[in-house]
């Protein structure tokens, strides 16, 4: 099958090669003014350190375990996160826990140890999906980067508190409801 | 003038030669060293970039990247030294500066202000005194030295790329230079000598008489053998990064690397002043009869400045030639060009223009 390839004619101007460099020249020139009285806010190029880039919805980036107006949090330790997730990143320890005292027993589950090997996570979004309590969100944030493994590995309190300051509100290194039920002394 | 020869106990003409020595060299390599800086930026803006805006003295002080250069400098400074085992080294060391001493060495002709008279003596804004027997024959012999910079560095570092680089870099200059010649001889036969003053003179201070208006085509002949001759990019044949590497600097790195980038932009520098003294009237003010010296040193650096600028938006601009395209637009329309635009100007003057 052969090509059909379509000469160009050029006309005597365009021949002599000076009168399409000047336009050339011009089309650069008008780059080069366009660009030179842009404010820097509204260039292409975002300045990385200084400025950040606004990500779309629906981007994946670093986990953030969602908590109650009183602090608890919203995980109740049900696994299927860690069920979900395919590059078995995540890793739960439950605990039981009461606001009741020690003979009226437990009723509530949460984590106890809840871990994200962010080495090893891809970010795909399926713990988000597999959640049936909303506890846990992949937010905008793409900045994960450490100097070593170990702080790659985010724990429980790493994933409550790593959003506190972007949203204002206060980090907490303490569950409001302690493991132990109290001892309340029953006379 | 007189006083500060006193001061050092010298004679005013040495003083005045050793002042010369210093803005001239100085101030064509602080230009070059700056130039390297606006053609990153420059190159950013035409494409939309933004290019080095962040190098800072001491940290703080970022003046819209002008640190550049230095950083390079010091970085330059700081690499390793490396000779290649086979390489011939004493030539392998000799080569950027035979590459940079005629790229700075070609300013010395050219006025750059004009003379002024001081204490019953006349100082003369250029290295080499007018009348000194070579005038604008010094620029073109010694920018025919210029190849031997780039063949040299080609040879000794016996690289393959290398020699490729430099024997198609040096066969272009060559083949340029007999275009870019006759376009100057008809320069110095309109105006009847070859020294640049006469040439200055001849033009006077109307744009209108300036030769760029008198003799287009010789202009256009002469700007585009420039481009050949400094090995800049519609025609830069001493590098390629798609078929020879780096070409001719292919085994050079540190300082060495350094001045053979610097040696570049010299020649930049001195083509530009060339163009402005040939065809834009030099030092000359468009309008002004006698100019003050430091308004018409001021319009000789605005015009040289302008020339060198158009050779980086040049560059930004234009795809790069095929080697059989250069050579068939060197010597089959370059050269024939310029040879019309000399016998049209001898008919002219034949015929008592």
């Amino acid at each position: 099958m052969g090509v059909l390839v379509k000469k160009v004619e050029l006309s005597w101007l365009d021949r002599t090669y000076v009168w399409p460099v000047m336009k050339g020249m011009g089309i650069t020139f008008q780059h080069f003014l366009k660009q030179l009285f842009t404010p820097t806010a509204k260039r292409f190029t975002i300045q990385y350190p200084d400025m950040k880039k606004e990500m779309p919805s629906g981007y994946r980036g670093l986990h953030e375990l969602k908590r109650f107006e009183d602090g608890a949090i919203k995980c109740v330790a049900c696994f299927m996160c860690q069920e979900a997730c395919p590059a078995r990143c995540i890793s739960i320890e439950a605990e039981e826990f009461s606001d009741l005292n020690i003979t009226q027993g437990f009723e509530e589950k949460r984590p106890a140890k809840f871990s994200i090997d962010m080495l090893r996570c891809i970010y795909c979004g399926m713990c988000e999906e597999a959640c049936p309590k909303d506890a846990i969100w992949l937010r905008k944030d793409y900045e994960v980067a450490a100097y070593d493994r170990l702080s790659m590995q985010f724990g429980k309190w790493d994933l409550m508190n790593t959003y506190t300051e972007a949203d204002g509100k206060e980090s907490i290194s303490q569950d409001p409801t302690p493991s132990v039920p109290r001892r309340t002394i029953a006379l | 003038m007189d006083k500060l020869a006193s001061l050092l106990h010298t004679t005013p003409a040495i003083a005045w030669m050793v002042a010369k020595l210093v803005i001239v060299f100085g101030g064509v390599f602080s230009l070059a060293a700056l130039w390297t800086w606006v053609e990153r930026r420059g190159s950013a803006m035409i494409q939309d970039r933004i290019g080095p805006n962040r190098a800072a003295l001491f940290g703080k002080i970022k003046i819209i990247g002008l640190a550049q250069p230095l950083a390079d400098g010091i970085k330059f400074f700081f690499k390793e030294d490396l000779v290649p085992h086979d390489a011939n080294k004493a030539l392998f060391w000799l080569a950027p500066f035979l590459a940079l001493v005629p790229a700075l060495m070609g300013f010395a002709v050219i006025p750059f202000g004009r003379s002024f008279m001081s204490g019953g003596q006349e100082y003369h804004m250029a290295l080499l005194d007018p009348g000194n027997g070579m005038g604008l024959l010094y620029p073109l012999a010694i920018g025919g030295m210029a190849v031997y910079g780039v063949l040299v560095a080609a040879w000794s570092s016996n690289n393959k790329w290398s020699i490729l680089g430099g024997m198609r870099a040096s066969a272009a200059m060559v083949s340029y230079e007999i275009g870019m010649s006759l376009a100057v001889v008809t320069i110095f036969m309109t105006a009847g000598g070859y020294d640049p003053s006469e040439v200055i003179n001849a033009q006077g201070h109307l744009p209108w008489a300036w030769n760029v208006v008198r003799q287009p085509l010789g202009f256009i002949v002469f700007f585009t053998c420039m481009f050949a001759e400094t090995n800049r990019l519609p025609f830069d044949f001493a590098e390629g990064e798609s078929e020879i590497v780096a070409g001719f600097n292919t085994e050079y790195g540190s300082m060495k690397f350094s001045l053979l980038a610097l040696a570049e932009y010299c020649h930049l520098m001195t083509a530009s002043a060339l163009m402005a003294t040939l065809y834009f009237g030099g030092w000359q003010v468009p309008f002004v009869q006698n100019p003050a010296v430091m308004l018409s040193v001021l319009s000789f650096l605005v015009k040289m400045l302008f020339f060198a600028w158009v050779f980086v938006w040049i560059r930004w601009t234009l795809p790069r030639f095929r080697y059989d395209q250069l050579m068939h637009l060197g010597w089959k329309v370059m050269l024939p060009l310029s040879m019309a635009n000399l016998v049209f100007h001898a008919w002219r003057m034949s015929q008592g223009h």
